[in-house]
């Protein structure tokens, strides 16, 4: 009976070890199969998931910190597989009210729900309204058709709104063309969203999101992108707008540029061009800028200049010593320069004359003359010192470095000297203009054109410093030349001219070459001015393309720098010149 | 000193009877200083108890443990999302202010209330003694106001139990208690 028990016990526990044995083997047989990764895989799934935090991109302010580009939740729209209901009630109500394409919306609501299809997206970037309108139209189905489920019953159900931010600008149009946009996949174009693109976007992040609370960790610190503090002033880029785009309208001009600079900083105050887009809706950039027109005219647009470009040769010849402000010169009203003949600009001869008088009537033959005395190393040096030909480092996207020949260019001949003195074959940009003519306005000093005022990054405020870009010329023929130029427009009696303050200035009237030369009868009409000429303050850039009204720079783009001055001097609190001094001598 | 063979039961010539009793006293002895059977089961179901109590109140430590760090993950787990809604909120607040304050919008407010541009010959100027006209806005701190910022969770709340003894060892001036930061 004994030996019976213990047979029996021992088969028993035979059994039981044999069984112990075969589960730990099954364990071990399925931890090392090559199964065993794709469960690890599939249980990692449920355990959690990876997303790639994009941060919220930079925002960008002007130089009083009011906001120019910000961000603002908008939603995708999607749904939960499992739990549709009627993906053609989906995809009609999504249509309806995002205007997103049907057919899509439907394939996608339609889709058979699997581990691999959970979710589906059926609109992107739908605003906070249109959310709202298909939250309300999914609780009036669901208060209308109550009875159970079923295929024909119209419902939104699995529908879900995934919140994401966009780029967003307030002031719509306002300084769009130093701005730049973002397009939906977050890249920015033109401007400063261009330039700047990679500190305003930051950097995404790949981070693992745990679902189990138990492993829950602390929230990575990913910081937002960079935000931006521009030397743009609100204030004074809308007025500068609101008279740009009256000047163009009142002379039947085709475009226009005004460019207003702090001489001393270099900051770009305003830069005001056309045509400008609605931020909001860059997706009618292809309707505003037809036949590649620029986005911004005021660094993209090289043109010949035509007279105001004469403040540069009288720059160089004077620093260079080659005239002095009263060095006489008999305009017979013709001077040949390399074989070709230049007159003046009403084909007159305006006899005896000095270097201011020159100035003042604005003389293409004395100037051609004047060129001839510095000759052509000597000018062409001067010229590229000024920065001609060169890009001057604005920090906006697409620069254009313009074109200045010179000797040794197989397409300059001698007759460029000449013609390049009063600025006829020459391509120069706005912002290469105001850089140049920063040296003279500047006590010699050039400054580089800045639209980048401060970077915040990681709470922190990053201050740029403004950068002398050269010294083509000393302080003494910049004051010299400033006071000539201040005295040609008083003598004038100029429409430049502003009441209270004394400002220098030169007009340019610029015929435009076509194929066949200079034959049109259009014109570039343009105005350089700067003031208060004892204490410049700004620095005015007027440009208008094609003018109907008058093709002479004086009749058309001087009134334009004198209202854009007279809204300077109040937003920037310049008083006029005899109270400012008065105040200056009670200190 | 002869050994003396002794039998139980049937003896020889003679039975010495001293050792029989000697043996009988110590089986007494030892009878009355044992366990009796249904004790020992007692013992061993006490142990057996013991054991099972101090495993039960182990498991109930881990649970309870468990349990917290579960609720207090997923709290964590709704701040992350919250502190997600709330950056959006800001962003959309920030932006919504811009409009409000727009150029546009406060000329138009401006026009409303009956103001108009003012032209330079209206302004009169005075002077303000110290008054420095600032050139630019300040959004931010400036560089070198910077403060080295601390990790937002204490090490307490991090470390493991290892990592803690670790630390513990290699710095024995470190106290082995100290206040839990709030």
């Amino acid at each position: 009976m004994k030996q019976e028990q213990s047979w029996r016990i021992h088969t028993i526990g035979i059994l039981l070890t044999v069984f112990a044995l075969f589960i730990i083997v099954q364990m071990a047989r399925i931890q090392f199969s090559p199964q065993a990764d794709i469960l690890r895989d599939r249980g990692r799934t449920r355990v959690g998931y990876y997303e790639t935090i994009i941060p919220a991109r930079g925002q960008i302010f002007d130089r009083w910190g009011h906001l120019l580009a910000g961000n603002k939740t908008i939603y995708e729209v999607g749904v939960v597989l499992a739990e549709v209901e009627n993906p053609n009630t989906l995809a009609l109500a999504v249509n309806a009210v995002t205007g997103a394409d049907y057919e899509d919306a439907f394939a996608a609501a339609s889709l058979k729900p699997s581990d691999d299809a959970v979710y589906a997206v059926l609109a992107d970037f739908v605003t906070e309204e249109q959310k709202a309108r298909l939250e309300q139209i999914s609780k009036e189905m669901d208060t209308a058709y109550t009875q159970g489920k079923n295929k024909e019953k119209p419902s939104l159900a699995g529908l879900r709104f995934k919140p994401h931010l966009q780029r967003s600008y307030p002031e719509k149009d306002l300084a769009s063309n130093v701005l730049g946009f973002v397009n939906r996949e977050g890249k920015g174009f033109f401007g400063i969203e261009e330039r700047f693109n990679d500190e305003l976007a930051g950097d995404p992040q790949k981070v693992w999101v745990p679902i189990d609370p138990n492993k829950v960790e602390e929230l990575r610190d990913i910081p937002e992108g960079a935000s931006l503090i521009l030397t743009i002033d609100r204030e004074i880029q809308t007025e500068v707008e609101a008279i740009l785009d009256k000047a163009i309208k009142d002379n039947g001009a085709e475009a226009g540029t005004i460019v207003v600079m702090d001489p001393r900083t270099g900051d770009i105050l305003a830069m005001a061009t056309t045509p400008r887009l609605d931020l909001n809706e860059y997706w009618h950039y292809d309707e505003v800028f037809v036949d590649s027109t620029p986005f911004n005219r005021g660094v993209s647009k090289a043109y010949e200049p035509g007279s105001v470009y004469k403040v540069f040769t009288m720059a160089a010849a004077l620093d260079s010593g080659a005239v002095k402000p009263e060095t006489p010169f008999l305009d017979t009203g013709l001077i040949e320069v390399g074989g070709l003949l230049i007159r003046n600009w009403n084909w007159g001869a305006w006899g005896p004359q000095d270097m201011l008088g020159c100035m003042q009537h604005s003389l293409n033959v004395c100037l051609a003359w004047v060129s001839t005395q510095l000759g052509a190393n000597r000018f062409y040096d001067y010229m590229q010192r000024f920065g001609i030909g060169h890009l001057t480092g604005v920090d906006v996207a697409s620069e254009n470095p313009g074109r200045l020949k010179i000797p040794g260019d197989s397409d300059w001949y001698e007759a460029d000297l000449g013609t390049n003195s009063f600025g006829q074959g020459v391509a120069a940009t706005p912002i290469q203009m105001v850089t140049g003519i920063s040296a003279i306005v500047n006590d010699g000093k050039m400054m580089v054109p800045r639209v980048l005022l401060s970077m915040i990054d990681k709470g922190q405020q990053y201050n740029t410093s403004p950068q002398v870009a050269g010294m083509p010329i000393s302080a003494e023929t910049a004051h010299t030349l400033t006071e000539m130029l201040a005295t040609s427009l008083e003598v004038e009696s100029s429409d430049a001219l502003v009441e209270g303050y004394r400002v220098a200035g030169k007009t340019g009237t610029a015929e435009i070459p076509t194929p066949f030369g200079y034959t049109s009868n259009q014109t570039n009409a343009s105005f350089v001015g700067w003031g208060p000429v004892d204490d410049p303050r700004f620095l005015v850039y007027v440009w208008l393309e094609k003018p109907t009204s008058s093709p002479w720079g004086s009749v058309v783009a001087s009134p334009v720098f004198r209202q854009v001055v007279e809204r300077l001097v109040v937003l920037m609190n310049i008083p006029p010149d005899e109270v400012r001094n008065r105040l200056m001598e009670s200190q | 000193m002869s050994l003396k063979r002794t039998f139980f039961g049937k003896t020889g010539d003679v039975v010495i009877h001293q050792p029989l009793e000697s043996i009988n006293r110590v089986r007494n002895l030892t009878q009355a200083y044992s366990q009796a059977p249904w004790r020992r089961q007692v013992q061993y179901i006490g142990w057996f108890l013991s054991l099972l109590v101090v495993a039960a109140l182990i498991a109930g430590i881990y649970l309870s443990v468990t349990a917290r760090t579960a609720t207090v993950g997923r709290e964590i787990q709704v701040m992350h999302d919250e502190i997600k809604l709330k950056e959006r909120e800001i962003e959309d607040q920030l932006t919504e202010l811009a409009l409000l304050t727009s150029n546009t919008e406060m000329q138009k407010r401006a026009g409303t209330l009956g103001f108009q541009p003012v032209t330079s010959d209206q302004i009169q100027y005075i002077q303000v003694p110290g008054y420095r006209h600032p050139r630019q806005v300040v959004l931010a701190n400036p560089p070198a106001n910077q403060v080295p910022s601390a990790p937002s969770l204490s090490p307490e709340y991090t470390q493991s139990l290892f990592e803690w003894l670790r630390e513990r060892i290699f710095e024995p001036a470190a106290p082995l208690l100290r206040e839990v930061r709030p």
